[in-house]
């Protein structure tokens, strides 16, 4: 087992280096650099003057030798500064943003498991009552819908129609920390982004808990006369549970990445907000380093991922 | 049972939400002003370094002052740091009298901290975007602590404007950084000291910024306690957080305004962008030689109707770069709206032979519904008369990457849609009109070679004498209008929104964020 | 279903087994009723309605639904009716399309890194893995700064997005196929790798395929939505469902204009849940479990 870990942290070292490689190449092709994000096209600058900006920045630079550096530099852990924004670091910029993301993502998750695994043992067990027909139609239309139109609709009903919870951030501006003033920022989007989750656990729950409520095991515990509620919560929702397992543990390994839609509209300062921001202002050290922190991520969660299936599964070899 | 734990967690957190909100009214015993100073096109997000600067000034003059200022009618240059100042005969000296203020450390503020700052705009290595734009200035010289005299070797009309936007910098504090740490330095975000009304208290990185009033400032203490500017993605996010009452300020985009002026829980405010709006034809293209075909494009666009219909009335046609009365002559051609003249026009120019219909990439960086909108228009009215363009909508950076690449693909914008500053300094049209500011040398991307107009404009900008300046831009304005660089569209309005709970508050909607003389001090909100 | 339904059909192949189960699903028959009318309403609306989708009034901004324009104006005074139709030409054009390529992409890299040596293969998958770990917003910057925001550009951006997933499943497939006898015959025989590809390959796929297209499009089509309301999909004049809805981020237009956002937002949530009921029963139907139960 020990081997096949240091391989894959190995082969993962690798890919980080080709995924930084990639990312790097990618920018220096599309159109505008750090420099052209910075001009207010309504109030000229010269090219030359630009140029000049470029020079200070090393953008003049020839490619390779620009990637070089930053590579060498990533290396012993420095990934350099924040060009948009005057002498932040980029590492403490990244890392900082990971708190927030997950967050959110883990809050509208237990949220998402909560529905979704109730709901999905109310339709299974009320198999085509009216409870489960409702069910089933409202996560249909909640896997239907694009993220960004529910999180704009929720925001506009929510927080300036009803002004039940604030627009946007996770903190109020300049208030003392408080836990309740970050939930109050956090309930919104966390359940906005749960819909789409909760429809999803909710379908595959009943679809899981069918199957198993037609076992062998199931109708012996029945027929030993034990208590229907029973039969459902020791036996049979604990059976279900496993696949449904696995689908959220795969939706943890994109979370680091951030909701971009979620974080966008309501501002919550997280790893979506932050890459989506610096592509848009060309911001190429934050990019560079937001990738490689989410990869790094990434591989780590696909490789444990593996070794957990391994250890579940005697059928699969790590090897 | 599930449903008992789910209501259990529900009360829970609204148990919690409810102490949130008590909290927060703890907190609003303390006067504050929460905004979005940094909406829009005169903003600049998580800019902190004024020398930097190319927009964000409205709120980097709420800690910071310039020598002097515009005043909030954008009409005169006026006293700010520098209590009053007087210029020499042949203008190239400029000598100011300073204020007496503290820094917000309570530091004294002297002349050496104006030389320190003119030195260190000058200084490429700071990353400052003024070294050209000050580098007529040969020296500043100190002759007592409240007296600084700034001596050129050539006079430059566009001085005192340029001046506006420099923010006097503490020497004591920066003089330890080299001008090369300090592009990078975290100073400009974390503790910046400045000598405006409020002074720096915290960034909360991509959030806010909270500025707090500085008791001892020399126009009086602010009336409120706290000014927080809060950071948005857009402006439509802005504009939900205004509506949800947690700002009382923010930029607006045109088409919100209607939701907001039969509020009377809002003020909207209207100013003028001094932005000019023109369809620019790309002289390295074969497709605009003919002036024929440039009139042609302006006889096919109805502005009038676009101005009534898309912008509400609130655009004022531009016959040339120029909408203000002053710089505008008698006897301009209108270039009225008849498109079966542009047809003609475009017959006799050989338009058929010169492209016909095959499409033209209209290319642009205006992204908000509304330029979408124009723009739709615009090419359904050039369609009408046999002009084929297609609109290519881009964002900022890669329209400069485009227009300002070292070796310019020109097939990629054989015509834009774009604006340029034209005031309250008229200065501001020579770097993007002026045959000798070609890149490098300066913004003149659709390559304009126009002697007549050239030769107006660099009449205009050697001109000393205050009283000959407006015929001059005069001048411009006829060679603009005869010749046509651009199709010149129109000057728009540009909109704020202030909740009727904010007093005395000045905002106008200046390029780039200004600055002008808002006496922040001033500003006060109703419990 | 009842063992009773079950018999007749088995004796029939696999994929008309599943057609017999498909047909028996009302609700995925609805979808497939509902698809066909959008279809043909989007396909066939230049012949019956008055207006283009790129035709401007001027004098009839932001105008209500009534009897001439029934969807009501846009912002420029465009028929919201004609350009929902071409919106959703474009949006479904760019969905079917972007899958079409991702299948292709997808099947290809699967059956290759399975039916290859362990070395490519591991390579292969190493590939895909760094194909997923790329962060989506850089891609599509990248590519639709490079070639211009627009179809083009859209198609390729969803296409590259969605292909690993897909040839992660196919290389889980067909590793269990490799061993197989008649596979390891047909190589013993010296078959190449385009017979093992199409031959035994495709077939065996078949059902992955179908399913992961039909759900996909749904994907694409949200993916489309999600991609013009960033700016990165397709840029206006030219009318998607996606840049449609992105309308309603501005309060005014989603509270005045309340039209120019909820006819495509319904259109885009029918079509993509019609889309689903569709995938939903072919998954079912081709599941050989469905008719033990």
């Amino acid at each position: 087992m020990l081997p096949y870990i240091l391989r894959r942290l190995a082969t993962g070292l690798l890919m980080l280096v080709a995924l930084s490689m990639l990312v790097f190449v990618l920018l220096r092709l599309a159109p505008g650099d750090p420099i052209d994000a910075y001009i207010n096209p309504n109030v000229a600058m010269s090219q030359a003057e630009m140029d000049a900006l470029r020079a200070r920045l090393g953008l003049d630079q020839p490619l390779p030798m620009q990637y070089l550096a930053w590579l060498r530099a990533a290396a012993t852990g420095d990934l350099g500064y924040s060009i948009q924004r005057n002498g932040v670091r980029v590492l403490p910029l990244v890392l900082e943003r990971i708190g927030p993301t997950i967050l959110l993502m883990a809050a509208g998750l237990v949220i998402a498991i909560l529905i979704g695994i109730a709901a999905g043992i109310l339709s299974a067990v009320r198999r085509n009552s009216p409870t489960d027909i409702g069910f089933s139609v409202i996560a249909f239309f909640g896997i239907s819908s694009p993220a960004f139109l529910t999180a704009i609709l929720g925001l506009y009903l929510f927080s300036v129609v009803l002004r039940w919870a604030p627009s946007g951030g996770m903190l109020t501006p300049g208030a003392p920390f408080s836990v309740g003033d970050l939930l109050s920022h956090l309930i919104l989007p966390a359940c906005l982004l749960s819909i789409g989750h909760a429809a999803l656990i909710m379908r595959y729950m009943r679809a899981s808990l069918l199957e198993v409520l037609n076992q062998d095991y199931v109708r012996t515990a029945r027929a030993k006369g034990v208590k229907e509620f029973w039969v459902i919560m020791k036996h049979a929702v604990r059976n279900a549970l496993l696949p449904v397992v696995t689908l959220i543990g795969s939706t943890i390994g994109i979370a680091v990445g951030g909701a971009i839609f979620i974080e966008s509209v309501f501002n919550w300062p997280g790893m979506g907000l932050l890459l989506i921001n610096a592509v848009d202002t060309r911001d190429y050290p934050v990019i560079m380093g937001a990738t490689l922190i989410i990869g790094a991520c990434v591989i780590v969660v696909n490789l444990l991922t593996d070794i957990a299936y391994a250890a579940i599964d005697p059928r699969i070899q790590v090897a | 049972m599930q449903m008992k734990t789910l209501t259990r967690a529900i009360s829970v957190a609204a148990l919690l939400g409810a102490t949130a909100l008590t909290t927060s009214v703890a907190a609003q015993e303390q006067k504050t002003i929460t905004g979005g100073f940094d909406v829009g096109p005169g903003g600049f997000q998580g800019n902190f370094n004024p020398l930097a600067a190319t927009g964000g000034f409205t709120w980097l003059n709420v800690y910071f002052e310039p020598l002097v200022n515009y005043n909030a009618d954008l009409t005169a240059i006026e006293g700010a740091l520098a209590t009053e100042y007087s210029v020499n005969a042949d203008k190239t000296e400029y000598t100011f009298k300073l204020a007496n203020e503290t820094w917000h450390d309570g530091k004294p503020f002297t002349s050496k901290d104006v030389k320190f700052t003119v030195d260190l705009a000058k200084n490429g290595e700071t990353g400052t975007v003024f070294a050209a734009r000050l580098n007529a200035i040969a020296s500043v010289e100190t002759p007592d602590e409240r007296t600084a005299v700034i001596k050129l070797s050539r006079p430059d009309a566009g001085l005192l404007a340029s001046l506006t936007k420099l923010m006097i910098l503490p020497e004591h504090a920066l003089a330890g950084t080299t001008p090369k740490e300090l592009a990078t330095s975290t100073w400009w975000a974390t503790k910046p000291v400045g000598t405006g009304p409020f002074k720096f208290k915290q960034y909360v990185t991509d959030q806010y910024v909270e500025l707090v009033a500085d008791d001892d400032y020399r126009l009086g203490r602010p009336k409120v306690d706290r000014v927080i500017n809060r950071y948005f993605k857009n402006t439509a996010a802005a504009v939900a957080a205004l509506r949800a009452g947690e700002i009382q300020f923010t930029y607006v985009e045109p088409d919100d305004v209607s939701a907001f002026k039969d509020n009377k829980g809002f003020k909207v405010i209207e100013g003028q962008s001094f932005v000019v709006n023109y369809v620019g034809f790309n002289q390295q293209v074969p497709l605009w030689k003919d002036v024929r075909v440039r009139q042609a494009v302006m006889h096919a666009i109805d502005r009038q109707a676009i101005i009534d219909s898309l912008y509400g009335g609130a655009a004022t046609v531009a016959n040339c770069g120029y909408v203000a009365k002053q710089l505008v002559p008698e006897g301009l051609n209108p270039y009225a709206y008849d498109p079966a003249k542009a047809k003609a026009l475009l017959a006799e120019a050989g338009w058929d032979k010169i492209n016909g219909s095959k499409p033209i990439t209209w290319l642009t960086y205006y992204n908000t519904p509304q330029a979408a909108n124009v723009m739709a228009a615009v090419q359904a009215m050039l369609a009408q008369v046999g002009i084929n363009v297609v609109p290519r909508v881009v964002d900022t950076p890669t329209y400069n990457g485009i227009i300002y690449a070292g070796n310019p693909d020109f097939s990629q914008f054989p015509l834009v849609y774009a604006g340029l500053q034209n005031g309250p300094d008229p200065s501001g049209l020579n770097i993007g009109l002026n045959a000798a500011q070609k890149p490098p040398a300066g913004a003149n991307f659709l390559r304009i070679e126009m002697p007549e107009l050239t030769k107006a404009l660099d009449a205009a900008l050697a001109e000393t004498n205050p009283q000959q300046l407006n015929t001059r831009y005069q001048d411009v304005c006829k060679a603009m209008n005869a010749n046509l660089p651009w199709a010149t569209m129109w000057v728009a309005n540009r909109y704020g929104v202030a909740s009727t709970k904010l007093k005395d508050f000045v905002w106008v909607p200046a390029p780039a964020g200004g600055p002008y003389n808002a006496h922040p001090e001033k500003w006060s909100i109703e419990r | 279903m009842s063992a009773a339904a079950a018999i007749p059909v088995s004796s029939k192949g696999p994929t008309a087994r599943a057609l017999g189960r498909f047909i028996t699903n009302r609700l995925a028959l609805a979808g497939l009723v509902v698809l066909a009318a959008i279809l043909i309403a989007i396909l066939t609306y230049p012949l019956w309605w008055m207006y283009t989708p790129n035709q401007i009034d001027l004098r009839a901004l932001n105008k209500g639904p009534s009897a001439s324009h029934w969807f009501g104006t846009d912002g420029v005074g465009r028929d919201v009716f004609a350009r929902l139709m071409q919106g959703g030409r474009i949006s479904l054009l760019v969905a079917v399309t972007s899958v079409g390529v991702s299948l292709v992409i997808g099947f290809l890299v699967g059956a290759l890194s399975a039916f290859s040596g362990r070395l490519a293969d591991g390579a292969i998958m190493r590939l895909v893995d760094l194909a997923m770990t790329l962060p989506p917003v850089i891609l599509l910057l990248v590519l639709a700064s490079i070639v211009g925001t627009g179809i083009v550009p859209t198609i390729a951006v969803i296409s590259l997005l969605s292909w690993p997933v897909l040839s992660r499943m196919v290389r889980a497939r067909l590793l269990e196929l490799r061993e197989r006898d008649f596979v390891v015959a047909a190589r013993g025989m010296g078959a190449g790798l385009g017979h093992l590809l199409f031959r035994h390959g495709l077939p065996n796929c078949i059902d992955i395929l179908v399913v992961y297209a039909t759900l996909q499009i749904a994907n694409a089509i949200l993916l489309e939505a999600g991609l013009s309301f960033l700016g990165l999909g397709i840029a206006p004049p030219e009318a998607s469902w996606g840049n449609m809805l992105n309308a309603a981020r501005s309060t005014s237009v989603l509270e005045q204009y309340v039209w120019q956002w909820m006819f495509p937002g319904v259109a885009l949530v029918i079509t993509v849940l019609a889309i689903n009921f569709v995938g939903d029963g072919l998954r079912d139907a081709f599941d050989p479990r469905s008719d033990l139960q």
